[in-house]
């Protein structure tokens, strides 16, 4: 670790002790271990839901091998797994599984969006039946562009997550805090249509206007 | 006897790891006869991708890439030329076929205005094309007729943000083309040097 990140700024050693004395935290002296052992072991979740899969198995495969940056082992549950790779196209009725999942995953957890129907909807993002990217539900960390993405651009986007858990510090993640960014995401409901439970008030608010028809409105 | 699967399959692994070692020591050797080597040159990376691969064939992918063939297309990127004094010669006219073929709809143009007398010219203001909707079909770049939009090579874009790309970041010059695809760009100016002198013929001869 460099000087510069390990001090505390504020504090003025002394020029003749500048290299054996430092000041820090605990936080600062413990983050880079902290951040080391997270980024060495993102275990990912196995789980597949279109064409995008193919190419996952393929970077695990030994031609690419994932294994070299300690992600060899895809968990089947979310109990073990810090990582959740959406790879391939989210449809509605899939939305609440995921949602699931993800809640059911433990913290620290990462979403990365994998090729274009899971970072927007892609060629059906206008689909009746498909949601349009699946940052609309989980916070994603690295979107990874492609139709399929080929295993070295999924990798290339797990070393920008990989970079992403280096530079993150235990004070500020978003599971060790409450409210507004906590991890708990409300499961999305499957009717007619798809339900975002957080948009409920909203929805309340607008059914409770009075209605008024064209023809009310015109006359 | 019971379990000899197992240790025939055992023996698979155990060689497979024997092989590695061994590779390494041969081409230990063979750095030193003739220079060449196993991990992160193109002569290593295609031994370990062809049929005589023994032991370890891992493209090791940060510091040595899989070479990518001609023909293999990801996001699209606008072409310049580059003109005197290092100016843009953009050569989209914002005509919008790319934007009408796309199948998912990526791309959106703004048509360009003449700066000094607010007329429309021939001329993308701006361009965008959301890579993250991008499907990879190349439909765009095989329907430009000016040859203005074609297929990038560049896979590492994963960002921690929605990738939409604007005309900044989507102008490439054509030397960047030429490097990526020779045959095909070498092909393209054949062609259209061949129309150019076509045309030149024609208007001599409605001159005559």
């Amino acid at each position: 670790m460099e000087n510069n990140e390990l001090n505390l700024p504020g504090y003025e050693i002394p020029e003749d002790v500048k290299n054996v004395v430092a000041v820090t935290t605990l936080d600062r002296l413990l983050n880079p271990v902290y951040n080391w052992g997270r980024r060495s072991s993102v275990w990912p979740l196995m789980f597949g839901l279109a064409c995008c899969a193919i190419e996952m198995i393929a970077a695990q495969a030994s031609r690419y091998d994932l294994a070299r940056f300690g992600m060899e082992v895809m968990r089947p549950t979310p109990r073990q797994a810090d990582l959740m790779i959406v790879s391939g196209t989210v449809t509605k009725k899939m939305v609440p599984a995921i949602v699931r999942l993800y809640n059911q995953m433990p913290e620290p957890k990462y979403v990365m969006a994998m090729g274009a129907c899971a970072s927007s909807g892609g060629p059906f993002k206008e689909g009746y039946n498909v949601v349009a990217g699946i940052d609309k539900f989980l916070p994603v960390d690295v979107y990874v562009p492609g139709c399929p993405p080929t295993p070295q651009a999924l990798m290339n986007g797990l070393i920008m997550l990989q970079k992403k858990i280096d530079k993150e510090k235990i004070s500020q993640v978003r599971w060790y805090r409450k409210g507004h960014d906590s991890v708990e995401i409300p499961v999305p409901i499957l009717g007619p249509d798809l339900i975002d439970p957080r948009r409920i008030p909203d929805i309340k608010a607008a059914a409770a206007q009075p209605v008024t028809t064209p023809a009310q409105a015109g006359g | 006897m019971y379990g000899k699967g197992i240790l025939k399959g055992l023996s698979v692994t155990f060689m497979r790891f024997w092989n590695t070692y061994w590779q390494d020591a041969i081409w230990a050797w063979r750095r030193l006869t003739t220079g060449k080597k196993h991990y992160g040159s193109a002569e290593g990376i295609a031994h370990r991708s062809s049929k005589n691969a023994r032991g370890i064939f891992t493209v090791q992918y940060p510091e040595e890439k899989l070479p990518v063939p001609e023909e293999f297309r990801y996001i699209p990127f606008l072409v310049f030329d580059e003109g005197a004094e290092g100016a843009k010669e953009i050569r989209c006219t914002s005509c919008g076929i790319c934007a009408k073929v796309c199948p998912p709809q990526c791309i959106w143009i703004v048509r360009g205005t003449d700066p000094a007398t607010g007329r429309p010219r021939p001329q993308p203001g701006d361009f965008f094309i959301d890579a993250d909707i991008c499907m990879n079909c190349g439909f765009c770049s095989e329907y430009c007729p000016f040859d203005a939009i074609k297929m990038d090579h560049d896979y590492e874009i994963a960002s921690y943000t929605r990738n939409l790309y604007d005309m900044e970041k989507l102008l490439k010059p054509a030397s960047y083309y030429e490097g990526i695809r020779p045959a095909n760009a070498a092909r393209e100016d054949e062609a259209r040097r061949a129309k150019e002198a076509a045309k030149a013929a024609k208007a001599e001869a409605a001159a005559a």
